[in-house]
């Protein structure tokens, strides 16, 4: 007869409650009564009585207690894991090195990333009415496609003075509206001294009402509501009175408007998309120009609104037509639009043009995290690596420990916190090197890591837990490994661990290559595109030439060319030019009409530069047709436009030479086009050359251009100094290269390179640091093999081959795996740009030198010291 | 006396025990039990009891040898303390001097 198995789960019950001392008799009792249950009834009720046995026994008594005895075994336990760790841990040195050194900067580049990511998106935060707080686009849209809905991209912000106080007039749900100007240069004196600020701004008196900026000393409500009033940023306070006290003193603006300081505020946190170091009240800028506060047409203000409480934004949106035809429509031949986005997130996620400071990337905070998550998975994938390559080290252990008792989760116990232990290690080893890095960091790019970030709890919580996160996912594998092997086949010693997971081994190998030659090319291309900015053909000369600003001053501007013989005289300089704006630097538009092919006037809003007859020779940009401006036409400053290809196509031409000749209507003015330049590229390029108008315009200067000879660069400026004190002493002397000032436009470009390679660098390093190690383990297994087939006549280049053929496979593998996915991002990453470097083969025949160096540089350091070593060392001791 | 309390059903397991000797195992026991007193003992109820008179001390037990039976499981064998002796004695004694106290009117009225 067959042996009735008891009913499975009140089997398991019953092991599960019973008090252990009495699991073995109990149980046989039970199975002896279900036997001769058996003889005498069919199984089925034999079984029902099993299971009825089994719940009557589950009483007091005979259940196990819940307080655990075991608990204190455990402690004691855990206590010899650790222990057992910790001479594992002095024992392989090297390896644990390798993990440790690997995990840490793994880490390390994880927390500063972290910060980084945390800093982009804190942008604009700390305001309180920040859910309710509006920035207000504007797009002017003329000619055939004036119906066109402007795009995102096609809004900007930078918009009009009087659509603010229309918001607030139309919607009832509008609570505030605060506008400021941009920081264009202004000329401040205090006491006798004379500076030039850049960033002191024109806003409105509800500044400190609708944004939580801090003000030290002031009314909040009253500070900025009359004219000739400032309020100073901390920095600036001390700049102009040091430790004295600054309210109520008087500072000049534009060397006639006296301006009491009503305020001192802290300064703008760095957290902000638009920052400022001083604002002057609004009703200041009003009594010079009051009329361009009523001008819709008139760009150059920031607008700002605040909802009432409990109002939706999306109910206003409607109306925007309705208001827009009630301010504009005396408007023809062009149309404005007007568009909302919230403050929240719009340092991240703007996309209009003309934005009042630097705007963060979502793509930027995307790859990054990426770069720290890839690091993170390389040094995981060292230590998944390492440990299981070299569980035959602890075979033996692990089969002594089965023998005497543990079980297998135990055993899994015991290697996770083994792994714990390592990882805590890495941990605290990576919080030091933050700390270390950390003024470089903040130097570099501007994120700021003081040591209270980092010793607080909620980060040690939350470090903390990233830590057991990334212990269970590197160790949970090879703890499940190294606890199901078998004593019995461990213990008789023929037991081969290096086949387990070679093939787990051998993916995750692979797959830090692929990570590794990816963000090689990756940096390959991003440096390729740099250079490829730096060296790209401008359009205009940028070499050897200066600029001194003078800021639209009119005693300057009444001699100017009397002013430009002076400094042409000086020794080293070639030639001067006077003109508002120079190439990399702010311009403004000008709405503008052209005569079109059809012969109608058509208006456009194109950038405008206001230059001397001398710009164009000066700068050698390229005239295509008609002529340059000249002092010989005497009406070439009323009645003359010169504007460029772009301007031309963007008016139907595609001939320069047909738009000679044609009328124009531009701020005033009105006559012919004389000429058209080429288009030079007079803004970074990230974007394409836009339209321009150029006029000559002797009373809208504000810089002078100088080419100085290959001379003393140094004495030539003492020179202009000396000569800018005599000749313009009502300004300060300040001046820089255009070069340098147009390459600051790809200066976060470069930063962007710069941490992008290091993070890469650094992946590389970690990846390679654990294929070292896994080499070195891998050969001194085969050391054996390798002096017998030295003694059997072997070769050292044999050697050397059969040892780096596994190594070759996975690296074609991972190439060929590698170069779509880089395609593919870097495609994505070169849209931001309008002028791309053309993709070259040779950045991935490059990549693929380097990691082939890299790769079997790493291992022949191992395989060669095998190769080398005499046979006879490896074979005499068995 | 006084401190050892002996149930009914805790004084007829060390009974049973006694008289099984070195045969008083679990199942042995509620066999045992069943046959000679007519009643069903539940495998629970009998065990508890005599986990409860172990610690109590009146019993000991031991494990018998591994058989292929009862799934390879060993048999634990109770066995009769002297100081379970000894309590199940002065019971007997008590009852036994209740016994004899009683008068005989009282029985021959019933």
């Amino acid at each position: 007869m067959k042996e009735l198995q008891p009913p499975k789960l009140p089997h398991r019950f019953f092991r599960w409650y019973c008090h252990p001392d009495y699991l073995e008799d109990l149980e046989g009792d039970l199975m002896e009564r279900l036997e001769k249950q058996r003889l005498e009834k069919p199984a089925q009720s034999a079984k029902w009585r099993f299971t009825s046995d089994v719940i009557r026994l589950f009483r007091p008594g005979i259940i196990r207690p819940i307080t655990q005895i075991q608990q204190l075994n455990q402690f004691d336990m855990f206590k010899n894991y650790y222990k057992v760790a910790w001479r594992h841990i002095i024992k392989e040195k090297f390896y644990s090195t390798i993990n440790i050194v690997g995990l840490g900067v793994g880490l390390t580049c994880c927390i500063l990333i972290a910060f980084f990511v945390k800093n982009e998106l804190s942008y604009d935060n700390y305001h309180e009415k920040l859910d309710r707080t509006y920035r207000i686009l504007q797009a002017y849209k003329a000619g055939a496609e004036r119906d066109v809905v402007p795009t995102s991209e096609e809004f900007q912000f930078w918009g009009n003075a009087p659509v603010g106080p229309a918001f607030k007039d139309e919607f009832p749900e509008v609570e505030q509206f605060c506008r400021f100007t941009p920081g264009h240069s202004k000329l401040i004196k205090v006491g006798d001294e004379i500076y030039d600020e850049k960033n002191v701004v024109f806003g409105d008196s509800t500044a400190f009402q609708v944004f939580s900026w801090d003000l030290i000393s002031g009314n909040p409500e009253t500070v900025l509501s009359q004219p000739n009033t400032i309020v100073l940023t901390e920095t600036l306070a001390k700049k102009y009175f040091g430790k004295q006290e600054a309210m109520g003193k008087i500072v000049t603006y534009n060397k006639t408007v006296e301006c009491v300081v009503t305020g001192i505020m802290k300064d703008v946190p760095a957290n902000s998309h638009f920052t400022f170091e001083g604002i002057i009240s609004m009703g200041t800028f009003y009594n010079q120009r009051s009329w361009i506060f009523d001008s819709w047409g008139y760009v150059d203000f920031y607008n700002y609104f605040t909802l009432k409480e409990n109002s939706n934004i999306e109910s206003i949106k409607p109306r925007f037509d309705d208001m827009v035809k009630k301010y504009t429509a005396d408007w023809e031949n062009s149309r404005y639009y007007v568009d909302v986005e919230p403050l929240k997130g719009a340092y991240l996620n703007s996309v209009a043009s003309r934005q009042a400071g630097k705007m963060g990337s979502q793509s930027n905070i995307i790859l990054f995290t990426a770069i720290g998550i890839f690091i993170l998975l390389i040094a995981c994938i060292n230590f998944i690596n390492l440990s299981t390559a070299r569980s035959l080290e602890r075979a033996k252990e692990i089969g002594i420990r089965k023998v005497v008792g543990a079980r297998k989760f135990s055993l899994v116990y015991q290697f996770l916190s083994e792994f714990f232990l390592l990882s805590i290690f890495s941990g605290v080893l990576s919080l030091v090197l933050v700390i270390i890095i950390a003024p470089y960091l903040n130097e570099f790019a501007g994120i700021s890591i003081t040591p209270d970030d980092i010793l607080n709890v909620p980060f040690l919580g939350f470090f903390g837990l990233g830590l057991i996160i990334v212990g269970l996912f590197s160790g949970s594998y090879p703890a499940f490994l190294l606890s199901k092997f078998q004593p019995a086949k461990v213990l008789k010693g023929n037991f081969k661990s290096g086949k387990s997971g070679v093939a787990l081994r051998k993916a995750l190998v692979s797959f830090q290559f692929i990570l590794t030659i990816t963000l090689i090319i990756g940096t390959a291309t991003i440096y390729n595109q740099l250079t490829y900015l730096q060296n790209h053909e401008l359009g205009f000369e940028k070499d050897q030439t200066l600029i001194l600003e003078f800021g639209f001053d009119g005693q300057v501007q009444e001699n100017i060319e009397a002013l430009k013989n002076e400094f042409e005289k000086t020794p080293n300089i070639l030639s001067v030019c006077a003109s508002r704006a120079v190439p990399g630097n702010f311009y403004p538009n000008a709405g503008t009409q052209i005569e079109n092919l059809e012969g109608e006037l058509e208006p456009h809003s194109p950038a405008i530069y206001e230059i001397d007859p001398d710009f164009i020779p000066f700068y050698d940009i390229q005239v295509l047709a008609g002529r340059s401006f000249s002092y010989d036409h005497y009406s070439d400053s009323v009645e003359a436009l010169m504007i460029n290809m772009a301007a031309a196509k963007l008016w139907g031409y595609t001939n320069p030479e047909h738009v000679i000749g044609k009328k124009f209507d531009q701020w005033g003015k009105t006559g012919e086009v004389i000429g058209v330049v080429d288009d030079f590229n007079y803004q970074s390029l990230h974007s394409e050359v836009e339209p321009l108008t150029l006029r000559f315009e002797p009373y809208s200067m504000a810089k002078f251009s100088l080419k100085l000879s290959a001379g003393d660069v140094y004495t030539t400026i003492k020179d202009l100094e000396e000569k800018w004190k005599e000749l313009i002493p009502q300004r300060p002397f300040t001046y820089y290269f255009i070069d340098d000032n147009f390459d600051k436009q790809y200066r976060s470009d470069e930063k962007f390179a710069q941490l992008f390679s290091s993070f890469a660098g650094l992946a590389i390093v970690i990846a390679f640091l654990g294929l070292f190690g896994l080499t070195t383990y891998t050969t001194s297994q085969r050391i054996k093999e390798i002096g017998i087939r030295k003694v059997l006549g072997a070769s050292l280049r044999s050697i050397l081959l059969l040892l780096s053929k596994d190594l070759s496979k996975l690296l074609v593998i991972s190439f060929i795996i590698a170069i779509p996915i880089s395609w593919f991002a870097i495609q994505k990453w070169l849209e931001g740009f309008a002028y791309q470097a053309p993709l070259s083969i040779s950045i991935y025949f490059l990549t693929a030198f380097i990691i082939s160096l890299i790769a079997f540089g790493t291992m022949s350091w191992q395989s060669m010291k095998a190769a080398l070593q005499n046979p006879v060392n490896s074979l005499k001791n068995e | 006396m006084g401190k050892y309390h002996l149930g009914e059903f805790e004084e007829l397991v060390l009974l049973t025990v006694a008289i099984l000797k070195d045969e008083a195992y679990g199942i042995a026991i509620i066999d045992e039990m069943e046959s000679r007193l007519k009643r069903s003992v539940s495998i629970g109820a009998l065990q508890t009891v005599l986990r409860r008179l172990e610690k109590k001390g009146f019993l000991s037990s031991e494990f018998g040898e591994a058989t292929k039976v009862r799934g390879g499981k060993r048999k634990r064998y109770f066995s009769l303390t002297a100081y379970g002796k000894k309590v199940l004695t002065e019971t007997k004694e008590q009852r036994m001097g209740l016994w004899s106290a009683i008068p005989e009117f009282a029985f021959s009225k019933i």
